[in-house]
């Protein structure tokens, strides 16, 4: 199955664009998702322990089970205002 | 919308809020700096995840009512390019006093800055940029350890290519 990751913040320049398909075997969690996407890009790697995921309006945990054609935001810590 | 693009409109932000039972308005504003940790800065460029974004600062909104006693609480930030100068975020809060209302809207402006996904990318005099080091979003992380129900903490995350560098900089192009 793929999955659609949008990079915000720094982790669109670490992974070299703000979006990005991924295959993945059916039944991923995001947690072997956030593994592939460290090993693929190693200085990525080094903030994703920092980032939080989100589908959609709603922030998920690294346990949940990824869906085919799923968009996920990948999430570094903010810094608004 | 909480997130625009769009120049944020103060006189529109005031006369949404109008409330008779409140003798107290406070406006917070957060203007573009030419500086930061002593290094010029030119402008700045803010990106957003609006979906959650708006949510939540609908909800921070909300959560100021409830613990406050204002009548009115309104939160916008602006997206985009800004120049210095230019305003990127307001916090509009009326209450029957100043104290109430200075205090909400405190407190609404520091929940925006540390949980609202908004990136804060600094362009410097020299050419280079980076984003501002920011506080972790979501339960699990930077922090997996700490107790359920927090949703923020301060971060210290550093920039993967040089450890002494708050920032993720990146030279441009000349």
């Amino acid at each position: 199955m793929e999955i659609i990751v949008d990079c915000y913040g720094v982790t669109a320049r670490l992974a070299g664009g703000p979006e990005h398909v991924i295959g993945l075997t059916p039944g991923a969690r995001i947690a072997d998702l956030l593994d592939m996407l460290g090993a693929r890009w190693p200085e990525l790697a080094k903030v994703l322990p920092a980032c939080a995921c989100a589908v959609g309006d709603t922030v998920v945990s690294r346990t949940h089970a990824l869906a085919g054609g799923e968009r996920l935001a990948l999430l570094p810590p903010v810094s608004g205002g | 919308m909480r997130l625009t693009e769009d120049p944020l409109q103060l006189d529109a932000l005031i006369a949404d809020s109008i409330d008779a039972r409140s003798g107290a308005l406070v406006v917070f504003g957060g203007t573009v700096r030419d500086h930061h940790e002593g290094r010029g800065v030119t402008h700045l460029a803010y990106s957003a995840y609006a979906p959650l974004g708006d949510r939540l600062i609908r909800e921070i909104e909300r959560a100021t009512l409830a613990k406050f006693k204002v009548y009115h609480c309104r939160v916008v930030h602006r997206t985009g390019s800004l120049d210095v100068g230019e305003v990127a975020i307001y916090a509009v809060v009326r209450a029957a006093h100043r104290r109430e209302a200075f205090a909400a809207a405190q407190y609404a402006v520091d929940r925006v800055k540390h949980e609202v996904p908004v990136w804060k990318e600094e362009f410097y005099t020299d050419g280079s940029s980076g984003f501002v080091q920011g506080c972790c979003i979501g339960p699990e992380s930077c922090h997996p350890e700490r107790s359920e129900g927090s949703r923020t903490s301060r971060c210290g995350v550093r920039d993967p290519s040089s450890p002494s560098a708050p920032r993720h900089d990146t030279k441009e192009a000349a």
